[in-house]
């Protein structure tokens, strides 16, 4: 009796798939592609002949042969002859979308296909190297165009190219609560840019878009507050830095402060900064297209991003260039970190289209990376500090020209 | 497949030089310089470059061949696709300062393809547009993407020599200014829907022969430059910036299904006696992706169904001994594809074909053709049924899974009228002043989305 139970297991075991076998991701395509085999062929024997014109691993060729003969061999099919006249040739191909499983069954003359499409696997992404690590919390996903957005304590105000929108927080996410027009008369340049930032209290906010500029007031009305939001034209300097970033004598000879508001005019017809700032900073800018404040031993200094591509810091009454930052991109921001104090967040190019974000430290006249890349699965197409300075945001555009806004925070490791 | 496509990316970035992304600069003239005509008929297969920056379609071809918006901001189909309906972005103004409207649409669209339209009947409604169909028409939004479907309207008549006859005004980032001695002039739309372009000013030189497009680049006289296939590895030995598409080109040779080969075992032995080895190496330099199909495989993971071998004995065995009589074959194109011509001649006079190479003229009357269509879409089903129309076979392709897509190309391809031969990149040479460009999926350069570095 022990002895037909014992037997009776093994030839369990070797038809069908252990009990408690973990599912594979080929399980299901494997039965599917046997079970049209099989329903041309019909039961008999068939050489099954696999070959792998797809980025699978070899190592899983033979899990696949597994389990397409124990699926063959449930419908009849014993693939095991090497003299069948009968030959099941699989190939195990892909396309840029998915993986696709080919039968071509040839019986004498005939030749007839069958096939499965096997969707694509996940690739775990890399993990970070040691330091400095750069953290990215997507905030709002939205098809329109985003140029600047607003963490609100009742949401999230973004800027659009022609109008402002208002989110306001969901079980779900965030949603849009309503829209203002922004009564932008210009045409809209192909790299436009934009601008919000908040009142001290966050009860207000202003914004800059090419020629126009608009405010807007929060009033709490019960369940979720109302914003009010008015737009006129104008050619007024933008709010380009405002915080509490500086610690010691400010850029300004005497006009110390803890914290500080630099204003920049804007060229809406070449979409940069033209170089003049208000309160002066002591030296002549040349036209930029980002800059960020950073403490330094004897102050602060600004730092610009030229529109020629150099990155040079204002400080002391002078213009310094910057060495290290040949793979910057013309976006970056400063972020105020628990361990090593204020740093520069800058994007780069990654693979193809896909821009990353890196800090780096600025201890003298040169940007030390003090992270890794931060691939940001997208264009970085903004890039600005948070009203607190300990996060930065980020607008990106993904390969399916979405548009994310994502917080970006830096953990000392 | 992945790694091939891998490689292609890889050999783009050496080709162009790696920057990190900074913001574009506004303004200058880029100048282009190509080998055929600069502002091409409507029709004309190689006529992209000019006619996607002046012109919107209602939808359009990202870099990826993706479907995109354009001019209607979004469709939607009922009644199992053969009813769409577009609706038409607002606000937007042709180069002469006229309205968008849904009627000038119509015209338009109803204007480009006559009797051989992919919709039965298509009228404004309100501001937008309504297609209909005897047939369902579920490829519609991405065929409504090519060039033929341009929405342009005629400038009045002048008596400028250098104005340009037929539609020319549109609402793309660029405006045809003129059109002198094979120069044509393109200025920036500042008032463009999708935001001014970068460049103030594009000047496409037609008619340069390539060796002289590559002594003007070198000497700074010309930004962007063609580099055919078959010179792609040329241009990387003298160094040049070279940006490579995908192979989007299919090479094919069109086989009449009438007179001399109506018989389908002649076409079938053509079919056979074809060397497309030879043709890829020796005429295109290995720069050639070798196809017996339709779509390539990274579209469909399939394409390997499709034998390419060469098999001379079988041809014989389908010729039966039929000697039909002498056939000719055109060729469209330049040196590489008169070359390809006489190549395929050679191969077919082997199989007992007597076939002479008729020039330019008249491919309609041809008993082969060797054409190269353009691949723009990276979805299968739509890509197919372009390929199809672009050879005149007009019926909507309605399969979308890949063994209905490999049936239905298997019993065109079965019929032996066109016959996959290579699939072919496109390559242009970049001067170092250019910056963020990038090909379209089908390899035209977009250039609204380029820039020129600042002056030092």
């Amino acid at each position: 009796m022990k002895l037909v139970w014992l037997m009776a297991t093994i030839a369990m075991g070797l038809i069908g798939p252990p009990a408690f076998a973990a599912p594979s991701p080929w399980d299901q395509p494997a039965a599917d592609l046997a079970e049209q085999i099989a329903g041309i062929l019909g039961p008999g024997q068939a050489r099954l002949v696999i070959r792998n014109l797809s980025t699978l691993p070899t190592d899983e060729i033979s899990t696949i042969r597994g389990l397409l003969e124990q699926n063959l061999k449930a419908h009849g099919v014993l693939a095991s002859g090497a003299e069948s006249a009968n030959t099941i040739r699989v190939t195990l191909s892909e396309n840029l979308r998915e993986r696709l499983w080919v039968a071509e069954i040839v019986e004498g003359a005939e030749t007839r296909v069958v096939m499965v499409h096997v969707e694509p696997g996940t690739v775990q992404p890399a993990q970070p190297a040691s330091g400095l690590t750069l953290r990215k919390q997507a905030v709002l996903t939205t098809g329109d165009r985003i140029l600047a957005a607003l963490e609100t304590p009742d949401g999230l105000v973004a800027v659009e190219p022609e109008e402002i929108v208002i989110y306001g927080p969901t079980p779900g996410g965030l949603r849009e609560r309503k829209r203002f027009g922004i009564g932008q008369k210009r045409a809209l340049a192909r790299d436009p840019r934009g601008i919000i930032v908040s009142s001290p209290d966050g009860s207000a906010f202003e914004a800059n878009v090419p020629g126009m500029a608009c405010s807007g007031v929060y009033t709490r009305v019960q369940p979720t507050g109302e914003w009010t939001v008015r737009c006129s034209e104008s050619d007024d300097p933008w709010p380009i830095l405002q915080g509490p970033i500086l610690e010691g004598p400010t850029l300004q000879s005497g006009a110390a402060s803890s914290s500080i508001s630099i204003k920049a005019f804007y060229n809406a017809a070449r979409d940069y900064f033209t170089g003049v700032v208000t309160p002066s900073v002591d030296v002549d800018l040349p036209p930029f297209y980002s800059a960020a404040l950073l403490p330094r031993s004897d102050g602060a200094g600004l730092l610009i991003d030229g529109i020629d591509g150099k990155v040079q810091i204002a400080e002391s009454g002078a213009l310094k260039p910057v060495a290290g930052t040949r793979d910057w991109g013309s976006d970056f921001a400063a972020i105020d970190t628990s361990c090593a104090g204020s740093e520069i967040v800058a994007s780069g190019s990654g693979e193809a289209i896909s821009d990353s974000l890196r800090a780096y430290e600025l201890p003298r006249q040169e940007a030390v990376p003090a992270s890794a890349p931060l691939a940001m699965g997208g264009t970085v197409m903004a890039l600005w500090p948070a009203p607190d300075g300990k996060s930065i945001f980020a607008v990106v555009e993904n390969a399916l020209n979405q548009f994310e806004v994502d917080r970006v925070s830096a953990h000392c490791n | 497949m992945l790694a091939r496509i891998a490689i292609s990316c890889l050999l783009l970035s050496l080709a162009l030089p790696v920057s990190a992304r900074t913001r574009p600069h506004y303004g200058g003239t880029l100048r282009v310089e190509i080998d055929g005509e600069p502002w091409p008929q409507v029709g004309a297969k190689s006529g992209g470059l000019a006619r996607r920056l002046v012109f919107d379609g209602l939808t359009r071809m990202d870099a990826d061949g993706a479907l995109q918006p354009a001019l209607a901001l979004r469709w939607a189909s009922e009644n199992n696709d053969h009813r769409w309906q577009f609706w038409l972005r607002p606000g937007v103004h042709f180069h002469d300062g006229s309205v968008l409207t849904a009627s000038i649409v119509e015209a338009a669209l109803t204007g480009s393809c006559g009797a051989a339209c992919p919709w039965t009947d298509v009228h404004a409604v309100g501001t937008t547009l309504v297609f209909t169909s005897d047939s369902p028409m579920p490829n519609l939004p991405a065929l409504l993407a090519g060039d033929d479907f341009l929405i342009g309207i005629a400038a009045p008549v002048s008596s400028d020599p250098n104005s340009i006859t037929g539609p020319s005004i549109g609402t793309g980032p660029f405006q045809a200014a003129g059109l002198s001695n094979g120069i044509l002039t393109l200025v920036a739309n500042g008032a463009c829907w999708q935001g001014r372009p970068f460049f103030d000013k594009i000047e496409i030189h037609g008619y340069v022969p390539v060796r002289d497009q590559w002594l003007d680049l070198s000497v700074g006289r010309a930004d962007l430059v063609e580099v055919p296939p078959e010179q792609l590895r040329q241009a990387q030995q003298q160094r040049l910036a070279v940006i490579s598409s995908r192979p989007a080109q299919l090479l094919a040779l069109a086989v009449a299904d009438s007179g001399a080969l109506g018989n389908p075992n002649l076409r079938a032995a053509i079919a056979l006696a074809v060397d497309r080895g030879a043709l890829s190496n020796v005429i295109f330099q290995k720069q050639g992706e070798i196809t017996a199909s339709l779509l390539p495989s990274e579209l469909t993971g399939y394409a390997f169904l499709f034998s390419t071998d060469r098999d001379l004995n079988k041809a014989h065995e389908l010729r039966g001994g039929l000697a039909p009589p002498p056939l000719t074959l055109t060729a469209e194109g330049g040196a590489a594809m008169q070359l390809a011509a006489q190549r395929i001649v050679l191969n077919l006079r082997e199989a007992g074909f007597n076939v002479q190479v008729a020039g330019n003229s008249a491919p309609q009357h041809a008993d082969l053709a060797l054409v190269r269509l353009s691949l723009r879409s990276n979805q299968p089903q739509a890509a197919l049924e372009s390929l199809l129309r672009g050879v005149g076979v007009a019926n909507p392709v309605l399969e979308s899974t890949p063994a209905g897509l490999y049936k239905l190309e298997r019993e065109f391809l079965d019929t032996h009228t066109l016959i996959p031969l290579l699939y072919l990149p496109r390559a242009w040479a970049v001067s170092s002043r250019v910056r963020d460009l990038r090909l379209s999926s089908d390899g035209v350069p977009l250039l609204d989305g380029a820039s020129l570095e600042a002056a030092p």
